[in-house]
């Protein structure tokens, strides 16, 4: 089953928390030295830094792949002879992933893979966060009916069992890698919302945002300057576990049929791939899914480690 | 629970050997081993307790006043927490030579604590009778139902009202000062020789602090237990404690009497807390008196004695050299260089008007009206 | 009590009515007519056509359930908010439907799947109480320890991997390396099914995807289990049963493990809820018959009335679920329990 990062009970949790924290002890303009603390903090987490290391590496190797990675999508001039005689290679040194039924380099679609996973986790935690601080911001800010409608309506978003709505999206808008984003992005508003919700409640109740308030600072300036600096951090650790959650939706779809259209490669479909071959030659199945894991570890690692840094609980103690 | 093992003695039963106290702690040194370095938690403190008798401990917060007391009650974890050194005597045994099972024994049924906090220090998941009767579960054995029958018993003792009803209730049923009643009934369950309360009066109203203090002090005339007191008011132990221990960074720099400390007092940082005492200053129709700055880090104590950046008659020797335990006949000691000196001891605040009335930390006109009159 | 549940149900009515009206609109907007998918390559003759339309309440009809058309003989679409009417009306007489694709009725064909969904979802569930609650406490209990280490490495393998991918890997280890080992009683790659000719009784068939089905949730379980035993461990009524002079055991079974706990039951009990709403990609996996594999396939035929029938099903379930651990959840934690019985000392 996915686990989409929204229903991670832990994760939600741990941005409650920082949430609360924040709101007790941060002050705003504050907020400078405490992005300076936690860089410094983050520094100190050894499993952070290697996840910092191996999303940068990730991201180089997906930018650069069309500069030095062989042809993705199998050599054009290939007769179904020699087809046939390249196909499902063991692992070797020209091919260190081995080659898959149609004969192309598996490691060269790993890395193009790359390219599609990173891309629909970050815009679709991009879409899910925007929708949310929306949301949220209304919600927690205005109260009152905009609460009820929706907290009611990110309640029916949660209801649905999250992968049937994921495939019932797609099933109605298609599939396609820009139809993932969207589908992934727009389910994912609601656990955004119900943090920056709760960020800005438990900040608003400070004395500050009082005192800011009556010196007859507006809103939006209220929002702007003292409400979001110090709900960013709970966002800023939500959406970095989040784009690991995007990732692994964005596999499992793609491994139904209905993400990524072939001939490109996502990682999800290269191990739907791998799966008629399991029982002859499981490194086509394994290998992209070790490229799902490792990224999809990072993301989650970077972001308990920016948890933990920017906790302010943690700084005090 | 009960424990059944044959070799082990009730220590309330064996006598204090000849010459010796209740509880000796003879110059206790803890420090805690810290990644940011050692923390220098508890630092040569020395005292005597006998029956009957009550020590103040006095200082600010993370003066090491909790730590001392919980040094003592083997609750330190270990590591982080480490014995550097001294010793710690309960009616001639050896606390810190006991294996983790004797201080089981120990702890609940020969010294029992309370703390700050009651509303944080009961579980929430239990009813308060089980609470209070588990000692006695333990420690004596009781059946289940005598432990019911007791814990009606304490709770009626320390003055809560229909203890029959009440024992079936959970804590969050309770108001702030019933609960800290309920932790001194348990406390007491097993009628231990020694009672140790954390600041048992911080966390609860000025109206009910008065009660809790009171009903402590009722249930030490019965027992004949010891109390020690740890608080940050000075006030609070004037007019309970037979003795105080003021501790700064760590460190008792002054023990002595209740009298001695408040009339004869040799060290500038007591002076200090005996001005900030506000009964006290308006007493005395002067200004209240704050101490300036901040006590300092436990990981990097300043060379010399600990209160000199604060101290107003800091010179330099204060900041070079530690001071010593300068000792009187009657075993008053102060760590100050000038605690002999008999011109420098006139700084002390005149508290010779006062005497006997001394700040109670207590209004007199709260006695009896309010007794009661809590729940 | 029966207030609280009663607020519940209703707060629960338009969560419902919300649910199944997106997923109204979401038939309507979807591309492809469904009932042109019915014969596949073929084409349906238009009487027949029509009459499966009118069976379905496509087009309207009239009482006797003749087909009526407009002035240009042409059969007239019935409305959305017509159906989405009639869908709730038939569901109020415990009607689901029938099936575009199979004509059979929706409720049978739940009657006949929901049971493999239910079965692994119990294994699942055991396996997660079980194996998530163990880790936990011997993970906060040993903290620091190896296999403190070794839980949190595990747990955090387990979230960050499709759990999908660990079917397949599981199906290589025990169905294929390990073959000749187990004789084939963990491997059911083809159908997860025990058919006449299975060798090992039922329930080691249902081992593989009730792993694969529980391990995200187990991995979570023994976090959430780990982090609670030890922000109870640092309370302070754990300081004041230390000052009893309970030992550290006693301390932990009759202190800790109860208040921490709480959280963690709750936890679980929402995830059987979860694990009951089906679980698309273990039952593709495993090609296990179960709710969520059929809802699935019948997204993609367009089968909407089985998508209803079954989402209907499913999130009735799990609000049955959750409205039982919360209810639960009063009981195991007196602040809740007596909470409105406070005023009466």
């Amino acid at each position: 089953m996915i686990y989409p990062v929204h229903q991670r009970p832990d994760a939600a949790a741990h941005a409650d928390a920082i949430a609360a924290e924040h709101g007790g002890a941060a002050v705003s303009g504050a907020s400078r030295t405490l992005w300076g603390d936690a860089v410094n903090r983050l520094k100190k987490n050894k499993l952070a830094i290697i996840a910092v290391i191996w999303i940068v590496f990730i991201v180089l190797v997906a930018l650069t792949a069309d500069l030095w990675v062989p042809q993705v999508l199998g050599d054009p001039n290939a007769t179904a002879a020699n087809m046939a005689a390249e196909s499902r290679l063991a692992p070797s040194l020209e091919h260190p992933f081995g080659t898959d039924s149609l004969g192309r380099d598996v490691l060269s679609r790993v890395i193009y893979g790359a390219r599609i996973s990173l891309t629909v986790g970050v815009v679709a935690t991009g879409i899910s966060t925007a929708i949310g601080l929306v949301m949220g911001a209304l919600a927690a800010y205005y109260g009152g009916i905009w609460d009820t409608i929706i907290m009611r309506l990110a309640d029916i978003f949660l209801a649905f069992p999250y992968t049937l709505f994921v495939v019932a999206m797609i099933a109605v808008i298609g599939n396609g890698i820009q139809n993932v984003f969207i589908a992934i992005g727009i389910l994912g508003w609601p656990s955004i919302a119900r943090v920056f919700r709760s960020a800005i409640l438990s900040v608003k109740e400070n004395d500050y945002v009082d005192a800011a308030r009556s010196m007859g600072a507006s809103d939006v300036r209220i929002i702007v300057r003292h409400i979001f600096p110090n709900s960013v951090a709970s966002i800023v650790v939500y959406a970095t576990m989040n784009i690991g959650g995007a990732i692994l939706t964005e596999s499992a779809l793609s491994f139904l049929g209905m993400g990524v259209v072939p001939p490109d490669p996502s990682w999800g479909t290269l191990i739907q791939d791998g799966q008629k071959y399991l029982q002859t030659e499981p490194w086509l199945m394994i290998l992209p899914g070790l490229a799902i894991l490792s990224t999809v570890l990072a993301f989650t690692l970077l972001g308990d480690g920016l948890r933990d840094a920017l906790d302010v609980k943690m700084k005090d103690a | 629970m009960a424990k059944k093992s044959s070799s082990y003695v009730d220590l309330k039963t064996k006598p204090v050997p000849e010459g010796r106290h209740l509880l000796e702690v003879d110059d206790l040194k803890m420090y805690f081993h810290t990644q940011d370095g050692i923390v220098h938690a508890v630092d040569g403190v020395s005292y005597t307790l006998d029956r009957g008798e009550t020590l103040g401990v006095v200082g600010e917060s993370g003066s090491g006043k909790s730590v001392t007391a919980m040094t003592l009650m083997g609750l330190i974890d270990m590591p982080p927490g480490k014995i550097e050194g001294g010793h710690v005597y309960y009616r001639g045994e050896s606390l810190l030579d006991m294996t983790e099972e004797q201080m089981q024994h120990v702890r609940g049924n020969d010294i029992a604590m309370i703390f700050q906090d009651p509303m944080t220090s009961l579980n929430p998941v239990y009813k308060i009778g089980r609470q209070v009767g588990e000692g006695l579960r333990l420690h004596r054995g009781y059946t289940k139902q005598q432990a019911q029958e007791r814990a009606v018993e304490l709770l009626r003792l320390v003055g809560i009202p229909n203890p029959e009803k009440r024992v079936n209730e959970y804590p969050h049923q309770f108001s702030g000062g019933m609960r800290q009643r309920v932790m001194i009934a348990m406390a007491l369950a097993c009628d231990p020789d020694i009672l140790i309360a954390d600041e048992p009066t911080t966390a609860l109203d000025v109206t009910i602090q008065a009660q809790i203090i009171e009903l402590m002090q009722e249930m030490q005339e019965k027992n004949g237990n010891a109390i020690i007191m740890i608080t940050h008011d000075l006030g609070v132990v004037a007019d309970m404690a037979d003795k105080i221990m003021v501790m700064y960074a760590g460190r008792p720099v002054e023990f002595g009497t209740a009298d001695e400390i408040f009339y004869e007092s040799r060290h500038p940082y007591t002076w200090g807390l005996i001005r900030s005492i506000p009964e006290q200053a308006t007493d005395e129709k002067k200004p209240l008196t704050p101490i300036h700055g901040n006590p300092p880090s436990l990981v990097n104590l300043p060379s010399g004695c600990p209160f000199a950046p604060r101290c107003p008659y800091a010179v330099d020797i204060c900041h070079e050299k530690l001071p010593e335990h300068h000792t009187t006949e009657t075993g008053h000691y102060s760590a100050c260089h000038f605690a002999d000196d008999p011109e420098f001891v006139k700084f002390a605040p005149d508290t010779s008007r006062s005497r006997g009335k001394i700040a109670t930390g207590t209004p007199d006109t709260l006695d009896d009206t309010l007794k009661g009159g809590e729940a | 009590m029966f207030k609280y549940i009663a607020k519940r149900i209703l707060q629960f009515i338009p969560v419902f009515l919300g649910v199944t009206l997106i997923l109204f609109i979401m038939q309507n907007v979807v591309p492809g007519d469904p009932i042109k998918l019915i014969a596949g390559e073929r084409k349906l003759d238009e009487v027949t056509e029509r009459n499966i339309r009118a069976q379905h309440g496509l087009i309207k009809t009239d009482a006797d359930g003749n087909i009526i058309y407009d002035e240009n003989g042409d059969t007239i679409e019935t409305p959305m908010y017509e159906r989405y009417f009639t869908y709730l009306t038939d569901l109020l007489q415990g009607d689901l439907g029938t099936s575009y694709q199979r004509g059979t009725s929706v409720s049978s064909i739940i009657l006949q799947k929901y049971p493999y969904t239910v079965q692994i979802a119990i294994v699942g569930i055991i396996i997660e109480a079980i194996v998530g609650i163990g880790a936990g406490i011997i993970s906060a209990i040993k903290r620091y320890s190896f296999w403190d280490v070794l839980v949190t490495l595990v747990t955090s393998l387990l979230v960050a991997m499709p759990a999908f991918w660990l079917g397949m890997l599981l199906q290589l280890v025990f169905g294929i390396w390990l073959g000749n080992v187990t004789g084939g009683a963990f491997s059911f790659p083809i159908s997860g099914v025990a058919g006449p000719l299975a060798k090992y009784p039922d329930w080691m068939y249902y081992v593989l995807p009730a792993v694969t089905l529980a391990s995200v949730s187990t991995a979570y379980t023994a976090r959430i289990m780990r982090s609670q035993l030890l922000d109870v461990m640092n309370q302070d009524y754990i300081r004041t049963a230390r000052a009893k002079g309970l030992s550290k055991g006693a301390i932990i079974r009759k202190h800790a493990l109860k208040n921490a706990l709480i959280p963690v039951v709750t936890y679980v009990g929402m995830d059987f809820g979860a694990m009951l709403a089906g679980a698309i990609l273990t039952e593709t996996v495993f090609s296990w018959p179960g709710i969520g594999r059929e809802t699935y396939v019948a997204i993609t035929q367009r089968d909407w009335p089985i998508v209803m029938g079954s989402v209907t099903v499913i999130v009735f379930v799990v609000m049955i679920i959750n409205l039982i651990v919360d209810v639960s959840y009063a009981f195991l934690d007196p602040r809740i329990r007596l909470g409105s019985s406070k005023n009466e000392g």
